[in-house]
Protein backbone atom coordinates (compact mmCIF):
# COMPACT_ATOMS: atom_id res chain seq x y z
CA UNK A 1 0.00 0.00 0.00
CA UNK A 2 2.78 2.36 1.05
CA UNK A 3 4.92 1.39 -1.95
CA UNK A 4 2.03 2.13 -4.32
CA UNK A 5 1.63 5.56 -2.76
CA UNK A 6 5.36 6.31 -3.17
CA UNK A 7 5.22 5.18 -6.81
CA UNK A 8 2.19 7.36 -7.49
CA UNK A 9 3.91 10.34 -5.80
CA UNK A 10 7.02 9.86 -7.95
CA UNK A 11 4.89 9.70 -11.09
CA UNK A 12 3.02 12.82 -10.06
CA UNK A 13 6.32 14.61 -9.44
CA UNK A 14 7.64 13.54 -12.83
CA UNK A 15 4.50 14.80 -14.55
CA UNK A 16 4.68 18.08 -12.64
CA UNK A 17 8.35 18.59 -13.53
CA UNK A 18 7.69 17.77 -17.17
CA UNK A 19 4.70 20.09 -17.25
CA UNK A 20 6.57 23.02 -15.67
CA UNK A 21 9.56 22.54 -17.98
CA UNK A 22 7.37 22.45 -21.08
CA UNK A 23 5.23 25.36 -19.98
CA UNK A 24 8.33 27.40 -19.24
CA UNK A 25 9.82 26.54 -22.61
CA UNK A 26 6.71 27.50 -24.54
CA UNK A 27 5.13 30.18 -22.38
CA UNK A 28 7.94 31.37 -20.09
CA UNK A 29 9.85 34.65 -20.35
CA UNK A 30 12.51 33.01 -22.51
CA UNK A 31 10.06 31.82 -25.18
CA UNK A 32 10.96 32.95 -28.70
CA UNK A 33 7.49 34.10 -29.70
CA UNK A 34 7.32 36.27 -26.56
CA UNK A 35 10.73 37.85 -27.24
CA UNK A 36 9.67 38.56 -30.84
CA UNK A 37 6.46 40.16 -29.63
CA UNK A 38 8.23 42.32 -27.04
CA UNK A 39 10.68 43.52 -29.69
CA UNK A 40 7.80 45.06 -31.65
CA UNK A 41 5.39 46.07 -28.87
CA UNK A 42 6.18 49.33 -27.03
CA UNK A 43 3.52 48.66 -24.36
CA UNK A 44 5.02 45.29 -23.41
CA UNK A 45 8.49 46.83 -23.54
CA UNK A 46 7.39 49.39 -20.95
CA UNK A 47 5.92 46.64 -18.75
CA UNK A 48 9.08 44.55 -19.01
CA UNK A 49 11.22 47.56 -18.14
CA UNK A 50 9.06 48.27 -15.08
CA UNK A 51 9.29 44.66 -13.87
CA UNK A 52 13.05 44.68 -14.42
CA UNK A 53 13.26 47.93 -12.48
CA UNK A 54 11.49 46.28 -9.51
CA UNK A 55 13.90 43.34 -9.64
CA UNK A 56 16.84 45.73 -9.93
CA UNK A 57 15.68 47.72 -6.90
CA UNK A 58 15.25 44.49 -4.90
CA UNK A 59 18.77 43.44 -5.90
CA UNK A 60 20.09 46.83 -4.75
CA UNK A 61 18.32 46.38 -1.41
CA UNK A 62 19.78 42.92 -0.98
CA UNK A 63 23.31 43.95 -1.88
CA UNK A 64 23.42 46.94 0.47
CA UNK A 65 25.76 46.01 3.35
CA UNK A 66 25.19 47.05 6.95
CA UNK A 67 27.75 47.55 9.71
CA UNK A 68 29.21 44.37 11.11
CA UNK A 69 28.11 45.20 14.64
CA UNK A 70 24.43 45.80 13.78
CA UNK A 71 23.30 42.40 15.09
CA UNK A 72 25.27 42.96 18.28
CA UNK A 73 23.70 46.40 18.82
CA UNK A 74 20.19 45.16 18.02
CA UNK A 75 20.57 42.25 20.44
CA UNK A 76 21.94 44.53 23.17
CA UNK A 77 19.01 46.93 22.73
CA UNK A 78 16.45 44.12 22.76
CA UNK A 79 18.00 42.34 25.75
CA UNK A 80 18.00 45.61 27.69
CA UNK A 81 14.19 45.67 27.81
CA UNK A 82 13.74 42.08 28.93
CA UNK A 83 13.21 41.00 32.54
CA UNK A 84 16.17 41.80 34.81
CA UNK A 85 17.06 38.16 35.50
CA UNK A 86 16.96 37.31 31.79
CA UNK A 87 19.34 40.18 31.09
CA UNK A 88 22.01 38.55 33.24
CA UNK A 89 21.73 35.11 31.69
CA UNK A 90 25.00 33.89 30.06
CA UNK A 91 23.09 33.52 26.78
CA UNK A 92 22.11 37.18 26.91
CA UNK A 93 25.73 38.19 27.38
CA UNK A 94 26.65 35.98 24.45
CA UNK A 95 23.97 37.64 22.30
CA UNK A 96 25.36 41.07 23.08
CA UNK A 97 28.67 40.04 21.56
CA UNK A 98 27.26 38.08 18.62
CA UNK A 99 28.48 38.93 15.14
CA UNK A 100 26.76 37.86 11.92
CA UNK A 101 27.94 34.49 10.65
CA UNK A 102 27.70 33.26 7.09
CA UNK A 103 25.18 30.49 6.50
CA UNK A 104 26.31 26.88 6.49
CA UNK A 105 25.81 26.57 2.72
CA UNK A 106 27.73 29.80 2.11
CA UNK A 107 30.51 28.52 4.35
CA UNK A 108 30.71 25.21 2.56
CA UNK A 109 30.41 26.80 -0.86
CA UNK A 110 34.05 27.86 -1.01
CA UNK A 111 35.21 24.33 -0.18
CA UNK A 112 32.95 22.76 -2.81
CA UNK A 113 35.60 22.58 -5.55
CA UNK A 114 38.27 21.26 -3.16
CA UNK A 115 35.92 18.56 -1.86
CA UNK A 116 34.98 17.55 -5.42
CA UNK A 117 38.66 17.38 -6.42
CA UNK A 118 39.54 15.34 -3.35
CA UNK A 119 36.67 12.92 -4.00
CA UNK A 120 37.76 12.52 -7.62
CA UNK A 121 41.38 11.84 -6.53
CA UNK A 122 40.27 9.23 -3.98
CA UNK A 123 38.10 7.52 -6.59
CA UNK A 124 40.93 7.45 -9.14
CA UNK A 125 43.32 6.08 -6.51
CA UNK A 126 40.85 3.36 -5.54
CA UNK A 127 40.28 2.38 -9.15
CA UNK A 128 44.03 2.36 -9.81
CA UNK A 129 44.67 0.28 -6.72
CA UNK A 130 41.99 -2.24 -7.67
CA UNK A 131 43.26 -2.40 -11.24
CA UNK A 132 46.94 -2.74 -10.28
CA UNK A 133 46.32 -5.43 -7.68
CA UNK A 134 44.06 -7.51 -9.92
CA UNK A 135 46.57 -7.24 -12.82
CA UNK A 136 49.44 -8.30 -10.55
CA UNK A 137 47.45 -11.25 -9.30
CA UNK A 138 46.54 -12.23 -12.83
CA UNK A 139 50.12 -11.80 -13.99
CA UNK A 140 51.43 -14.02 -11.15
CA UNK A 141 48.96 -16.85 -11.77
CA UNK A 142 49.54 -16.77 -15.55
CA UNK A 143 53.32 -16.84 -15.01
CA UNK A 144 53.12 -19.82 -12.70
CA UNK A 145 50.90 -21.68 -15.17
CA UNK A 146 53.36 -21.08 -17.99
CA UNK A 147 56.35 -22.24 -15.92
CA UNK A 148 54.45 -25.35 -14.79
CA UNK A 149 53.49 -26.22 -18.36
CA UNK A 150 57.08 -25.72 -19.46
CA UNK A 151 58.43 -28.03 -16.74
CA UNK A 152 55.77 -30.66 -17.31
CA UNK A 153 56.65 -30.71 -21.01
CA UNK A 154 60.40 -30.94 -20.29
CA UNK A 155 60.64 -33.22 -17.27
CA UNK A 156 57.23 -34.85 -16.98
CA UNK A 157 54.10 -34.30 -14.92
CA UNK A 158 55.11 -36.25 -11.82
CA UNK A 159 58.33 -34.38 -11.30
CA UNK A 160 56.61 -31.06 -11.98
CA UNK A 161 54.03 -31.84 -9.29
CA UNK A 162 56.86 -32.51 -6.88
CA UNK A 163 58.64 -29.26 -7.75
CA UNK A 164 55.45 -27.20 -7.79
CA UNK A 165 53.19 -28.61 -5.11
CA UNK A 166 49.50 -27.55 -5.13
CA UNK A 167 50.03 -25.14 -2.14
CA UNK A 168 52.30 -22.87 -4.13
CA UNK A 169 49.61 -22.30 -6.78
CA UNK A 170 47.33 -19.33 -6.32
CA UNK A 171 43.99 -20.36 -4.89
CA UNK A 172 41.91 -19.44 -7.96
CA UNK A 173 44.26 -21.29 -10.36
CA UNK A 174 43.91 -24.69 -8.56
CA UNK A 175 41.83 -27.07 -10.57
CA UNK A 176 39.09 -28.49 -8.34
CA UNK A 177 39.03 -31.74 -10.36
CA UNK A 178 42.45 -32.66 -8.90
CA UNK A 179 41.01 -32.85 -5.41
CA UNK A 180 38.35 -35.29 -6.60
CA UNK A 181 41.09 -37.57 -7.98
CA UNK A 182 42.72 -37.75 -4.54
CA UNK B 1 12.00 57.44 19.22
CA UNK B 2 11.22 59.17 22.52
CA UNK B 3 7.79 57.58 22.50
CA UNK B 4 9.32 54.19 21.89
CA UNK B 5 11.88 54.70 24.65
CA UNK B 6 9.25 55.71 27.15
CA UNK B 7 7.14 52.72 26.13
CA UNK B 8 10.14 50.46 26.59
CA UNK B 9 10.77 51.86 30.07
CA UNK B 10 7.15 51.40 31.06
CA UNK B 11 7.14 47.82 29.73
CA UNK B 12 10.37 47.17 31.59
CA UNK B 13 9.10 48.40 34.92
CA UNK B 14 5.85 46.50 34.58
CA UNK B 15 7.73 43.39 33.58
CA UNK B 16 10.20 43.65 36.46
CA UNK B 17 7.68 43.95 39.24
CA UNK B 18 4.65 41.99 38.19
CA UNK B 19 5.88 38.82 36.52
CA UNK B 20 6.27 35.85 38.85
CA UNK B 21 9.65 34.10 38.96
CA UNK B 22 8.29 30.90 37.44
CA UNK B 23 7.30 32.80 34.29
CA UNK B 24 10.72 34.43 34.16
CA UNK B 25 12.40 31.05 34.43
CA UNK B 26 10.29 29.70 31.63
CA UNK B 27 11.02 32.70 29.38
CA UNK B 28 14.53 31.65 28.47
CA UNK B 29 13.10 30.63 25.09
CA UNK B 30 13.04 34.32 24.16
CA UNK B 31 16.83 34.38 24.26
CA UNK B 32 16.94 31.14 22.25
CA UNK B 33 14.60 32.69 19.69
CA UNK B 34 16.83 35.74 19.51
CA UNK B 35 19.83 33.51 18.98
CA UNK B 36 18.12 31.39 16.35
CA UNK B 37 16.34 33.99 14.22
CA UNK B 38 18.14 37.20 15.20
CA UNK B 39 20.44 37.32 12.22
CA UNK B 40 17.68 36.65 9.68
CA UNK B 41 15.44 39.22 11.33
CA UNK B 42 18.13 41.90 11.36
CA UNK B 43 18.87 41.24 7.68
CA UNK B 44 15.19 41.49 6.77
CA UNK B 45 14.67 44.65 8.82
CA UNK B 46 17.78 46.25 7.36
CA UNK B 47 16.57 45.57 3.84
CA UNK B 48 13.11 46.93 4.58
CA UNK B 49 14.20 49.99 6.53
CA UNK B 50 17.72 50.78 5.33
CA UNK B 51 18.52 52.61 8.55
CA UNK B 52 20.46 51.01 11.41
CA UNK B 53 18.78 52.86 14.28
CA UNK B 54 15.34 51.99 12.91
CA UNK B 55 16.44 48.36 12.59
CA UNK B 56 17.46 48.28 16.27
CA UNK B 57 14.16 49.89 17.32
CA UNK B 58 12.04 47.51 15.24
CA UNK B 59 14.02 44.52 16.53
CA UNK B 60 13.56 45.65 20.11
CA UNK B 61 9.83 46.16 19.62
CA UNK B 62 9.51 42.70 18.06
CA UNK B 63 11.02 40.97 21.08
CA UNK B 64 9.11 43.19 23.47
CA UNK B 65 5.87 42.06 21.83
CA UNK B 66 7.07 38.46 21.93
CA UNK B 67 7.81 38.71 25.66
CA UNK B 68 4.30 40.07 26.28
CA UNK B 69 2.47 37.67 24.01
CA UNK B 70 -0.56 36.40 25.98
CA UNK B 71 1.02 37.18 29.33
CA UNK B 72 4.40 35.72 28.51
CA UNK B 73 3.30 32.49 26.87
CA UNK B 74 5.30 31.05 24.01
CA UNK B 75 3.45 31.33 20.68
CA UNK B 76 2.73 28.05 18.90
CA UNK B 77 4.88 29.01 15.90
CA UNK B 78 7.58 31.35 17.21
CA UNK B 79 9.25 31.85 13.82
CA UNK B 80 5.99 32.85 12.19
CA UNK B 81 5.20 35.19 15.05
CA UNK B 82 8.53 37.04 15.11
CA UNK B 83 8.72 37.39 11.33
CA UNK B 84 5.18 38.71 11.04
CA UNK B 85 5.55 41.09 13.95
CA UNK B 86 8.92 42.38 12.71
CA UNK B 87 7.48 42.83 9.25
CA UNK B 88 4.47 44.77 10.50
CA UNK B 89 6.56 47.00 12.75
CA UNK B 90 9.02 47.75 9.94
CA UNK B 91 6.22 48.63 7.52
CA UNK B 92 4.56 50.89 10.11
CA UNK B 93 7.89 52.69 10.47
CA UNK B 94 8.19 53.00 6.69
CA UNK B 95 4.69 54.47 6.43
CA UNK B 96 5.44 56.94 9.21
CA UNK B 97 8.62 57.96 7.41
CA UNK B 98 6.74 58.45 4.12
CA UNK B 99 4.06 60.51 5.87
CA UNK B 100 6.71 62.70 7.52
CA UNK B 101 8.46 63.21 4.19
CA UNK B 102 5.20 64.14 2.50
CA UNK B 103 4.62 66.84 5.11
CA UNK B 104 7.88 68.55 4.12
CA UNK B 105 7.78 71.10 1.28
CA UNK B 106 8.95 69.87 -2.15
CA UNK B 107 12.14 71.96 -2.04
CA UNK B 108 13.40 70.13 1.07
CA UNK B 109 12.75 66.62 -0.31
CA UNK B 110 15.07 64.95 -2.80
CA UNK B 111 13.11 66.15 -5.79
CA UNK B 112 11.40 62.94 -6.79
CA UNK B 113 9.56 64.59 -9.65
CA UNK B 114 12.69 65.27 -11.66
CA UNK B 115 13.28 62.23 -13.81
CA UNK B 116 16.42 61.45 -15.73
CA UNK B 117 18.04 58.26 -17.11
CA UNK B 118 20.90 58.61 -14.62
CA UNK B 119 18.48 58.88 -11.72
CA UNK B 120 16.46 55.90 -12.92
CA UNK B 121 19.50 53.70 -12.32
CA UNK B 122 20.54 55.41 -9.10
CA UNK B 123 20.61 52.73 -6.43
CA UNK B 124 19.44 54.86 -3.51
CA UNK B 125 16.67 56.48 -5.49
CA UNK B 126 15.33 53.13 -6.70
CA UNK B 127 15.48 51.66 -3.21
CA UNK B 128 13.64 54.61 -1.74
CA UNK B 129 10.87 54.40 -4.34
CA UNK B 130 10.54 50.66 -3.84
CA UNK B 131 10.28 51.10 -0.06
CA UNK B 132 7.52 53.68 -0.50
CA UNK B 133 5.66 51.35 -2.86
CA UNK B 134 6.07 48.31 -0.59
CA UNK B 135 4.58 50.30 2.28
CA UNK B 136 1.48 50.95 0.14
CA UNK B 137 0.94 47.31 -0.87
CA UNK B 138 -2.00 45.36 0.59
CA UNK B 139 -0.94 43.31 3.60
CA UNK B 140 -1.17 39.84 2.00
CA UNK B 141 1.00 40.87 -0.98
CA UNK B 142 3.42 42.89 1.14
CA UNK B 143 4.04 40.01 3.56
CA UNK B 144 4.92 37.67 0.72
CA UNK B 145 7.26 40.05 -1.08
CA UNK B 146 9.15 41.00 2.09
CA UNK B 147 9.48 37.43 3.29
CA UNK B 148 10.44 36.09 -0.14
CA UNK B 149 12.67 38.81 -1.54
CA UNK B 150 14.01 40.56 1.53
CA UNK B 151 14.13 37.75 4.12
CA UNK B 152 14.97 35.20 1.40
CA UNK B 153 12.70 32.50 2.81
CA UNK B 154 11.42 29.67 0.64
CA UNK B 155 7.81 29.60 -0.56
CA UNK B 156 7.17 26.60 1.70
CA UNK B 157 8.43 28.52 4.75
CA UNK B 158 6.38 31.58 3.75
CA UNK B 159 3.32 29.36 3.40
CA UNK B 160 3.83 28.03 6.92
CA UNK B 161 4.40 31.52 8.35
CA UNK B 162 1.37 33.10 6.70
CA UNK B 163 -0.88 30.04 6.80
CA UNK B 164 -1.26 29.79 3.02
CA UNK B 165 -0.10 27.25 0.44
CA UNK B 166 3.21 27.77 -1.34
CA UNK B 167 1.35 28.06 -4.68
CA UNK B 168 -0.72 30.91 -3.26
CA UNK B 169 2.47 32.56 -2.03
CA UNK B 170 3.89 32.37 -5.58
CA UNK B 171 0.75 33.95 -7.02
CA UNK B 172 0.82 36.74 -4.40
CA UNK B 173 4.48 37.45 -5.16
CA UNK B 174 3.74 37.69 -8.86
CA UNK B 175 0.83 40.07 -8.22
CA UNK B 176 2.95 42.16 -5.86
CA UNK B 177 5.72 42.55 -8.46
CA UNK B 178 3.17 43.57 -11.11
CA UNK B 179 1.65 46.14 -8.79
CA UNK B 180 5.05 47.48 -7.75
CA UNK B 181 6.08 47.75 -11.41
CA UNK B 182 3.01 49.84 -12.22
CA UNK B 183 3.44 52.07 -9.17
CA UNK B 184 7.17 52.53 -9.69
CA UNK B 185 6.53 53.52 -13.29
CA UNK B 186 3.96 56.05 -12.11
CA UNK B 187 6.28 57.47 -9.41
CA UNK B 188 8.75 58.55 -12.07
Amino acid sequence: MKMTKIKTDNKCRQIRTWLYANLNRHFGPEANWLNNHIMHCPRCQRRLISCSKVNLAISFMKSQPHNLDLLMRANAQAVAVLKHSLRHEPKAQELKRKLPEPRFTENCGKYGHSVANLAACILIMLLMKMGVFSSMDNFQSQGQKVIRQYYSRQIGKDLTDEIFPEETMPSHSINPRRFTNI
Amino acid sequence: MTLMFSRAISYRSVWDFTAPDSIVESQRWILSTMQKYGQELVTMLWRILGNEQDVCDAYQDTFLQLAHHEGGLKPRNVKAYVFRVANNIAVSMLRRRVAERNKLPMSVTTGKAISSPVKELDSKYLQEILRDCIAQLPEHLRNVITLRDLAELSYAQIGRILGISSATARVYRCKAVQLLAVWMGREE
